[in-house]
């Protein structure tokens, strides 16, 4: 009977493993469409922003702000890695922190001073267990990274580069393409030299849809752009934050999917081995009552 | 003429309107039916609206932007609250600490006045409210 028993007691125990992968798939998967939301409702600030940087660049005005000219020799560097607080998400924090890291090696040979400032308990620990100092650690984002605290924590960004005390941010998180596809990048947020590129793109395009609205600017072109490219960096590190929270709730999702099913197959295989042997079980039983009748005749 | 507030977070806002009074960096601007296009800087105060069934609304915006455009009105702030919202107290408090700041530089002086005025602006909007 031990076998059979001992059999038995593996599959309860992984029907029990079972159900708490798939509450997780639940509980991911709701907090997944309130990412997603909050992420879509922010793409609507980030493109009216986008339009408002090309309008302004299509008055002919010059774009250039402290926060958008690449320093001819950084020495100071701040990398921000946004990793998880929890794990039970597949690959999702080592692929960032992997990335992060070989990034961080090349950083070294280009830059003498790079400080890495990581949010997630997962990032932290990994960076403690490898040796590196942090400068700053941050758990209190979990999937619902609130502007509030984003921005604080970009005005910190900002005065600091602006005083010089550093040169250059790179943000290592979780990309959100689409529902299937999501990949772990290094970006450079500070100085912003895409926002540049993108509103001399804007510009030098001929015969867009609303190049002959003549805007009244109040106070001024220059002035309204002093106040985009600070909010832009904003924006613009906030959207990483729910990127990161939105890749991954999917990536929490699809490790417990495959878990639940990994446990779904186990439990067919242990069931039938378990009646298998059950059924010898029995057989044999039957055997030894059967021939100790036959030794009684 | 349309009226859509967008904060980061959300679009907070998106409605009708017959009239709206923003507030803008160096005082109110008022927007009626088919205004000329305009870009420009808002301040912290109150956003004052006219529904087209003439009921009146009042948010609590701070700072942003603000452009016009074919009877479109975007309005692109860091924070929006109704202004029944607001809590006097909790201004008053966010006064205190601004005025506790150092002002050392330049620029924590320039944001110190930044803040002072932004928790002003809440104190009058929040006892308007009250009254």
């Amino acid at each position: 009977m031990a076998k059979a028993r001992a059999l038995d007691k593996r599959r309860k125990s992984i029907k029990n493993i079972r159900k708490i992968t798939r509450t997780m798939e639940l509980v991911s998967t709701a907090q997944f469409r309130r990412a997603m939301d909050r992420a879509v409702a922010a793409d609507s600030y980030t493109k009216r922003m986008v339009h408002l940087v090309s309008d302004l660049a299509k008055t002919g005005l010059d774009v250039s702000h402290p926060l958008l000219e690449e320093r001819s020799e950084p020495k100071n560097a701040t990398m921000l890695v946004l990793t998880a607080n929890r794990g039970m998400c597949g690959g999702y924090n080592s692929s960032i922190l992997r990335l992060a890291l070989q990034r961080y090696q090349e950083l070294n040979d280009l830059i003498p001073n790079i400080n890495i400032d990581v949010s997630g308990k997962r990032g932290i620990s990994y960076m403690k267990y490898r040796k590196i100092d942090i400068d700053q650690s941050f758990d209190q984002f979990d999937h619902k990274p609130a502007f509030d605290e984003i921005n604080e924590m970009a005005q910190r960004y900002l005065d600091a580069y602006l005083a010089g005390e550093i040169d250059r941010l790179e943000v290592a998180y979780c990309k959100f393409i689409s529902m299937s596809k999501q990949y772990p990048v290094v970006e450079t947020l500070l100085p912003m030299t895409e926002m540049k590129s993108d509103a001399d793109d804007d510009s030098s395009k001929p015969g867009g849809e609303k190049t002959n609205v003549e805007y009244e600017f109040l106070p001024s072109p220059q002035s309204i752009l002093e106040e985009v490219v600070p909010n832009a960096f904003k924006v613009k590190l906030f959207k990483c934050f729910l990127d990161a929270a939105v890749s991954e709730q999917i990536a929490r999702m699809i490790a417990m999917k495959s878990a639940t099913e990994n446990a779904d197959s186990m439990i067919t295989t242990l069931t039938s081995t378990y009646n298998r042997a059950r059924q010898s079980q029995i057989t044999n039983e039957m055997l030894e009552v059967i021939s100790g009748a036959n030794a009684l005749n | 003429m349309k009226c859509i507030v967008v904060t980061p977070e959300k679009t907070v806002f998106d409605k009708e309107t017959a009239f709206v009074a923003l507030p803008l960096f160096d005082g109110e601007y008022g927007i009626g039916n088919n205004h000329t296009p305009i870009v420009g800087r808002l301040g912290s105060g109150e956003l004052r609206l006219k529904t087209e069934n003439e009921t009146a609304e009042s948010w609590y915006i701070e700072g942003g932007f603000v452009e016009v455009l074919d009877n479109v009105i975007t309005l692109l702030t860091n924070f929006a609250v109704p202004s029944r919202e607001l809590s006097l107290e909790k201004a008053q408090n966010e006064l205190e600490t601004a005025q506790a700041r150092s002002t050392k530089t330049p620029e924590l002086l320039a944001l110190k006045e930044k803040l002072v005025q932004t928790a002003r602006s809440q104190i009058r909007l929040a006892q308007k409210m009250n009254r």
